[in-house]
C-alpha cells in the first residue's frame, strides 16, 4: 500500500533486484497459477518438498503480484506506505544480490502468480520465468477486468508458453480450458483431476465425518492405486493432494541435481 | 396485522442510544462499538475495489469466492475445517447469519430456542423474528456466570430447536470452558437440537494472573466447530465488526456442514441477496493483513478492562462485579437490587452517562447494567467520575453485598 510514484520506483527496483537474484542463483521455479485454490496447492507442494528434504522459498499469502512477487523471490517483507522501511527493504534486497553478502539461496522457489488485468502476466513473466507451472482452474473470480473466461485462459497460456523445453506443465484437466492449454506446449505435461485420462486421478471420493477419503490412480508404466484420507473438506483439497503426489513423483533427489545441471547448461 | 412484530422490541441498547443522543455532553458506554477506526489496510483495499469498479454488482449469494477461501484458510489456522465452496456463507454481520439460521431451523414442531440469561439482547428478538419462542436459562453469577446445567436440562424438550449462545459471552465476558461446551454438544446430539455459537469476541481474551499460572501460554478459545463429530449440529458465527473495528461495514460469516448451509443459504438469499460487496473486499483485506491490528486492539482493550475494573473497585460500596476475561464489557450488579431500567434512565438523566440496563440481556440481568470498555480511556474516566458523583448523591444502599471472588474457568 504505497502511493503511486513511490510504488513505481519500488516496483522498478524490486523487479531488477529479483532478476539479478534469479540470474545469480538459478533456483528451480515452480509457479502456481489459476483463479482459485492456489494457497492449498502451495501448502501441499511445500509438504512434498519438505518430505524430499529440498530447500525452498515460497511467497507469503497474497505476495503474488507486481510488488509481492519480487519481494517473495528476494525473501523480503513488505512495508505498505512507509518510505523509510522501503529504503531498508531495498537495501536488504541489494545485499541479497551482492555475492560477498548474500545468504545461501534455496534450490526451489514456489511462487503464486495472480492476475487481475489483461497483460498482467507479461509483467510478471518479465521478472521470472518458470521451470514448472501448475494450473488449477479458471473460474469467474477476476472476470470483471476480462472480456471472458477464454481471455483469462489465454493469459494463463502465456505461462505455459514461457516454459523452457525441459519444463513441466502440471494441469488440472477437469477444467477444459486448462486442459486445452496443453496443446500449446511440446514439453512434458502431467495431468491431474477426477476425470478419466488424468495421469494422477482421484476417484471413489467419499465425504466422511472428519474429512474425505479417496483413491488415487497414477498412470505410469505400471498402474498404481492407493487410498488417501484427509481431514479437509472440498474438492480443492483433493486437487492439492494430487499435486503433492505429482511433485513427490517428479522431484526426486537425483532429479534435483539433474535439473540443476540442465539449468547450468541452458544459461551458459 | 403486525401480530409477529408487535411482540418484538427495538433493542434496548438502541433505545438508550437514541435517548442519549438528545443529551449534549453525554458519555456513552452503552453500545458495543470499538473506539478505533477500521485499519488503514482494510480501508485501502475497499477503496481499491471501489475504484476498480468491482463493487457495483452483486457477488455470489454465498459471497466472493476469494473471500471465502481466505475465511477457510483463517478457520483452518484455528483447527476448524470447512469447505469454502459449500460450507461458508458471508453474511451482513453475524446477526443476519444468526437470524437466517433461526428462520431455517425453526418450524411448527420445533420452535423453542434456548438462550442464556444474561446474553446479547438481540438474540431473543431474532428468535421471535424467526417465529420461535426464546427460552431463557439463567447463568449463575455466583459461579462466574457459568452454565446452570440442571436448569438447562429441565428446559430442553421435544420442541427445542436450538441453543444460541455467545462465547465469550456478551455482557458478562464469560469464556465457557471446554467441558461445558462438550456437555451441551452431548445433550444436543441426544435431544436432537442445533447449537448456534456466536464467537464474535474470540479475539479479545485477556490474560489473567491466575489463569496464566494454570494454563501457561495455551490460552485460546475452544470452539465446538473444531470437533468434526459435531459438524452436523453446530453452526458457528463470526463478525468482522468487533475484531477489526468494522461495525459499520456489516461483514461476517457463518459456517457449518454442507447440508445445513444449503438450507440457510435460501434464507440468506431472500433476506439480503449477498453481503455488501465493498465490505466483502474490506473483509478479505482484514483477514489477510489485519492480524497485527487485532493484537493491538486486544492489548488496548485489556488495559481498558484493567482501568474500568479499577474504577469499579472504587465504587465497591455501590456495585459488585465479576472481572471479565474477554470481550469488552463488564456487567456490574447494583447493590440494593435496583430496577435496572430505572437506574439506567436515572443515570442518563442525572449524570449524563449512558449504560445498558441489565434486564435487556434477559431476566437474570435485572439489577445489573452493562458498560462497554470499547470506548476510549478518556470516556471511561469521565463516565466513572460522573457515576461516582451520581452514587455519592444517592441514599446509601440498605443491603451491602461483599464482592465475590472471580471464578476462573479452565480453557483448553
Amino acid at each position: 500500500m504505497i502511493n503511486n510514484s513511490l510504488k513505481k520506483i519500488v516496483q522498478f527496483k524490486l523487479k531488477w533486484l529479483a532478476k539479478i537474484y534469479l540470474a545469480e542463483n538459478k533456483p528451480y521455479v515452480i509457479v502456481i497459477s489459476g483463479t482459485t485454490g492456489r494457497i492449498w496447492l502451495k501448502d501441499k507442494i511445500i509438504e512434498a518438498l519438505k518430505e524430499r528434504s529440498f530447500s525452498f522459498g515460497a511467497n507469503k499469502k497474497n505476495f503474488n503480484a507486481e510488488i509481492g512477487l519480487p519481494l517473495s523471490i528476494l525473501g523480503l517483507p513488505g512495508a505498505e506506505k512507509d518510505f523509510e522501511k522501503w529504503i531498508k527493504i531495498l537495501w536488504k534486497g541489494l545485499k541479497s544480490v551482492i555475492p560477498s553478502k548474500k545468504k545461501k539461496s534455496p534450490d526451489y522457489l514456489i511462487l503464486e502468480m495472480a492476475i487481475d488485468h489483461p497483460d498482467d502476466m507479461d509483467y510478471l513473466l518479465s521478472i521470472v520465468r518458470p521451470n514448472a507451472v501448475i494450473l488449477n482452474g479458471i473460474t469467474a473470480i477476476y472476470r470483471e477486468n476480462f472480456e471472458s473466461l477464454d481471455e483469462i485462459a489465454a493469459e494463463y497460456g502465456k505461462l505455459i508458453k514461457a516454459l523452457p523445453w525441459n519444463g513441466l506443465a502440471i494441469l488440472n484437466t477437469d477444467d477444459q480450458r486448462v486442459k486445452n492449454l496443453a496443446n500449446n506446449f511440446a514439453g512434458k505435461v502431467i495431468s491431474y483431476g477426477c476425470e478419466d485420462g488424468a495421469d494422477f486421478k482421484a476417484f471413489d471420493i467419499q465425504k466422511i465425518f472428519d474429512g474425505q477419503q479417496f483413491k488415487i490412480e497414477v498412470q505410469k508404466k505400471e498402474r498404481e492405486i492407493f487410498t488417501k484420507k484427509i481431514n479437509r473438506f472440498g474438492k480443492h483439497h483433493i486437487y492439492a493432494e494430487l499435486v503433492k503426489e505429482v511433485i513427490k513423483d517428479n522431484f526426486k533427489e537425483q532429479q534435483k541435481e539433474f535439473f540443476g545441471k540442465i539449468l547450468d547448461m541452458s544459461t551458459d | 396485522m403486525f401480530s409477529r412484530t408487535q411482540k418484538i422490541n427495538l433493542s434496548p441498547i438502541k433505545q438508550i442510544e437514541i435517548l442519549a443522543s438528545k443529551i449534549p455532553d453525554v458519555v456513552s458506554l452503552a453500545q458495543g462499538i470499538p473506539s478505533f477506526d477500521t485499519p488503514e489496510v482494510v480501508k485501502k483495499a475497499a477503496i481499491k475495489a471501489l475504484n476498480k469498479g468491482s463493487v457495483a454488482k452483486y457477488s455470489l449469494t454465498m459471497g466472493l469466492p476469494e473471500l471465502r477461501e481466505s475465511i477457510e484458510y483463517a478457520l483452518a489456522q484455528e483447527g476448524m475445517y470447512y469447505d469454502f465452496e459449500k460450507e461458508i456463507i458471508v453474511t451482513a454481520g453475524s446477526i443476519e447469519g444468526i437470524t437466517a439460521s433461526l428462520i431455517a431451523l425453526i418450524d411448527q414442531k420445533k420452535d423453542e430456542v434456548i438462550i442464556f440469561s444474561p446474553s446479547y439482547t438481540s438474540y431473543a428478538e431474532a428468535v421471535k423474528v424467526a417465529g420461535g419462542k426464546p427460552v431463557f436459562v439463567n447463568l449463575l453469577e455466583s459461579e462466574g456466570w457459568g452454565i446452570d446445567f440442571d436448569s438447562l436440562e429441565r428446559k430442553i424438550n421435544s420442541r427445542t430447536a436450538a441453543i444460541l449462545f455467545c462465547n465469550p459471552n456478551n455482557p458478562t465476558g464469560t469464556v465457557y470452558p471446554k467441558e461445558d461446551l462438550l456437555r451441551i454438544a452431548i445433550l444436543a446430539l441426544k435431544k436432537k437440537f442445533f447449537i448456534l455459537s456466536d464467537e464474535v469476541y474470540k479475539d479479545f481474551i485477556y490474560s489473567d494472573p491466575l489463569q496464566i499460572a494454570s494454563e501457561s501460554a495455551n490460552y485460546k478459545l475452544f470452539s465446538l466447530a473444531q470437533m468434526p463429530e459435531y459438524r452436523n449440529i453446530v453452526i458457528r458465527f463470526f463478525s468482522l465488526s468487533k475484531a477489526y473495528a468494522m461495525t459499520g461495514w456489516r461483514a461476517g460469516f457463518l459456517h457449518s456442514n454442507e447440508e445445513i448451509v444449503k438450507e440457510i443459504l435460501k434464507v440468506h438469499d431472500s433476506l439480503v441477496t449477498c453481503a455488501p460487496v465493498i465490505s466483502q473486499y474490506a473483509a478479505m483485506a482484514a483477514l489477510d493483513f489485519g492480524g497485527e491490528e487485532v493484537k493491538k486492539f486486544s492489548k488496548e482493550f485489556e488495559e481498558r478492562r484493567n482501568l474500568i475494573c479499577g474504577r469499579l473497585d472504587d465504587l465497591s460500596e455501590y456495585l459488585s462485579y465479576q472481572k471479565p476475561n474477554s470481550s469488552y464489557f463488564v456487567f456490574p450488579k447494583i447493590l440494593g437490587n435496583k430496577n435496572s431500567w430505572e437506574f439506567a434512565l436515572d443515570l442518563l438523566e442525572k449524570a449524563h452517562v449512558a449504560v445498558v440496563p441489565g434486564v435487556a440481556f434477559g431476566p437474570s440481568g435485572e439489577g445489573h447494567f452493562r458498560v462497554s470498555f470499547g470506548r476510549s480511556k478518556e470516556d471511561i474516566d469521565e463516565a466513572f467520575r460522573r457515576i461516582k458523583a451520581y452514587f455519592e448523591s444517592q441514599p446509601k444502599p440498605i443491603l451491602k453485598i461483599i464482592p465475590k471472588k472471580v471464578k476462573v474457568h479452565t480453557l483448553n
